[in-house]
């Protein structure tokens, strides 16, 4: 009898797991979606591109790929993108359910466009260790330098940054480093706002560029913390500039408290609601004493006339 | 006779009480300082007081003043002022949210709440007959004309600075009159001991978080104050799995994914998703906006209570 009810405790034991594997691997990808390539190269720029979206987009739950640091989610965690059992799939796979999600997985279809759900591929692939598309990674031919160095310049007129990216050669030579990817952030309350533009890479002689957004709230002078820095820590490590420059809109917050409101506490409410509250209590209260006077009178009345 | 022996117990009794509640009272309220600087007028009851050091003083009755418990007053002062300069608002994204209930776990945790208890409550919402369901969480709207502060009777209940609205139930007299005025029904009342009242007892009333919660009282969203004085998101706001909300500055325009930590313009954000806020027509100026569930992440799966999505 124990036997029975051991066996038939596995036996549930088994078929409720069986049922979560059926649930996670339950895609059902229709072999045309399998066909589909990615139509995009997997060159520096668009696979740090996509490395942008999935950190916006994906790693919250996925973690960094191939460090397994993703969440744990019961009954099924998020899959480890950036391992080999992930990477096996055919980019028309990844592609099919980055669109259309399952369970926790939600669907990219209409908050991703194409073009970005493709340079995310691009940069899980680029994990790939049987692929030889990554294998075009070095890409960017910088001379071999030293003492790398960024520095910015200012145009308060026109609201133009511009970084300057280089580095000294082994010669004594100080060169611009192109086709760096830079980031310009601007320091906010609870992040940093990223107003670089599109493709913001440094040129031949290691410049780039951003124009400050023209209304972009500053504090009462209109300064804001600026951080200028390297995308990908890749290349030349963590390197960062921050300044406080005078491009913000000049912004004096305004105070809810200094004007009388209905809302407001007893110190802060309209004079016409204190002015008519005290008045009412006035009148009342000299109503009621005007009758009790005119009551007490009239005994005294009733003596008199005695 | 015998009423005699009952008096002279009465007095003996009211004598310890006066004992103990002194000796207590050198610890916690009574300022031996305020006596001490005070010349006796006229020699009235003395009472035993055991010093912190451990000596026994004796101390006229008369001379004993409270003392104020300053770290209280230093956190209800600047809880009522609050952070200048700011000017704090919320995105929820509603195109995201598939009812995981993070949020409410993490506010019922940071403000000692029950779980039936709610400051934000995810609710299932259908518009009309044929208009789609959709879940909505829904915390206190922080109203810049807020009429729960209107209807206060003894100034408990405020708005501050950075437009938060915040409740101190050191004054709230539980009249719920403001429970009454709230067109959001944002605010709960403690019917009875709050969670856990035993064990936070002895702690410093935060008027930032409203805690430790109390009796008698009303509580509500206060958007994590004291975390925001530490340039922290709040609870909610940084337990959400998926990205529905947004939180940060008008002033700055800018607001920041707790999910994804991606800072965004806040214009851009309510322009590019038609954001909105709640009933509107009441003209209490929520600064708490929605975008739109349209082109949502997740399929809507029917039943709020849904397990599966409580993961
Ligand atoms: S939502 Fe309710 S409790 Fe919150 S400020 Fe507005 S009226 Fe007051
Ligand atoms: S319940 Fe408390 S906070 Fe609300 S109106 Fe009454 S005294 Fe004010």
């Amino acid at each position: 009898m124990k036997n029975i009810y051991q066996l038939l405790t596995c036996l549930i034991l088994i078929l409720s797991l069986s049922n979560f594997t059926v649930q996670a691997e339950d895609w059902g990808v229709p072999s045309s979606a399998k066909k589909k390539h990615n139509p995009y190269d997997a060159n520096v720029k668009n696979i740090s591109s996509g490395k942008k979206i999935f950190n916006i987009n994906c790693k919250t739950c996925h973690g960094d790929p191939g460090k397994g640091n993703m969440i744990h989610l019961v009954p099924i965690s998020p899959t480890d993108i950036g391992s080999q059992d992930f990477l096996v799939q055919t980019d028309g796979e990844i592609y099919y359910k980055i669109n259309k999600g399952n369970g926790a997985m939600p669907t990219f279809e209409k908050t991703l466009n194409d073009e970005h759900k493709w340079m995310v591929i691009t940069y899980l692939r680029s994990f790939d260790k049987s692929n030889r598309r990554s294998e075009k990674l070095a890409e960017v031919k910088n001379p071999e330098v030293t003492d790398v160095k960024l520095d910015l310049e200012i145009q308060d007129s026109s609201k133009y940054i511009l970084a300057h990216l280089t580095g000294m050669t082994k010669k004594g030579k100080r060169v611009g480093l192109h086709g760096i990817e830079m980031s310009f952030l601007v320091k906010r309350n609870f992040g940093y706002l990223d107003i670089s533009r599109e493709d913001a890479y440094t040129d031949d002689n290691g410049k780039v560029e951003t124009v400050f957004p023209y209304d972009l709230p500053g504090d009462r002078e209109g300064h804001v913390d600026l951080l200028v820095k390297l995308t990908d820590d890749a290349f030349y490590g963590n390197l960062e500039k921050s300044q406080i420059v005078s491009l913000g809109v000049p912004t004096i917050p305004v105070n809810p408290l200094d004007e009388r409101a209905m809302w407001g506490t007893r110190a802060n409410a309209p004079i016409w609601i204190m002015v008519s509250y005290i008045g009412g209590v006035f009148v009342i209260w000299g109503v009621i004493f005007f009758v009790l006077f005119q009551m007490i009178k009239i005994p005294r009345l009733a003596q008199n006339k005695e | 006779m015998k009423e005699d022996s009952s008096k002279n117990g009465r007095r003996k009794f009211l004598k310890n009480l006066g004992v103990t509640v002194g000796a207590a009272g050198v610890v916690s309220s009574f300022s031996l300082l305020g006596a001490a600087k005070a010349a006796a007028k006229e020699p009235a009851e003395m009472v035993n007081l055991l010093t912190q050091d451990g000596q026994l003083v004796q101390v006229d009755k008369n001379q004993l003043r409270p003392t104020v418990t300053a770290p209280l007053n230093e956190l209800q002062k600047r809880g009522r002022e609050g952070i200048p300069g700011k000017s704090f608002v919320m995105v929820i994204d509603l195109s995201k949210c598939r009812n995981a209930r993070k949020c409410m776990a993490a506010c019922q945790n940071h403000h000692q709440l029950r779980p039936d208890q709610h400051h934000i409550n995810v609710l299932q919402m259908q518009d009309a007959e044929y208009t789609a369901p959709y879940f909505m969480p829904k915390p206190c709207q922080h109203c810049d004309n807020p009429p729960c502060t209107k209807v206060c009777p003894v100034d408990a209940t405020f708005k501050r600075q950075d437009g938060i609205v915040l409740i101190d139930n050191e004054r709230c007299i539980g009249c719920r009159f403001c429970i009454a005025a709230c067109p959001y029904s944002a605010r709960i009342f403690q019917w009875t001991e709050p969670k856990d009242a035993e064990k936070y007892k002895d702690l410093t009333y935060n008027i930032e978080a409203n805690v430790p919660q109390k009796k008698g009282t009303v509580s509500k969203c206060l958007f994590s104050a004291d975390r925001l004085r530490v340039n922290k998101l709040p609870s909610c706001v940084s337990s959400c799995p998926n990205g529905v909300y947004y939180f940060g500055d008008r002033n700055e325009d800018a607001v920041t994914n707790g999910t994804t930590h991606e800072t965004v313009r806040f214009s851009k954000l309510i322009e590019e998703n038609a954001g909105y806020t709640l009933m509107p027509e009441l003209g209490t100026k929520p600064r708490v906006y929605y975008l739109p569930p349209k082109n949502r992440a997740f399929k809507f799966n029917g039943d709020l209570l849904n397990e599966e999505n409580l993961h």
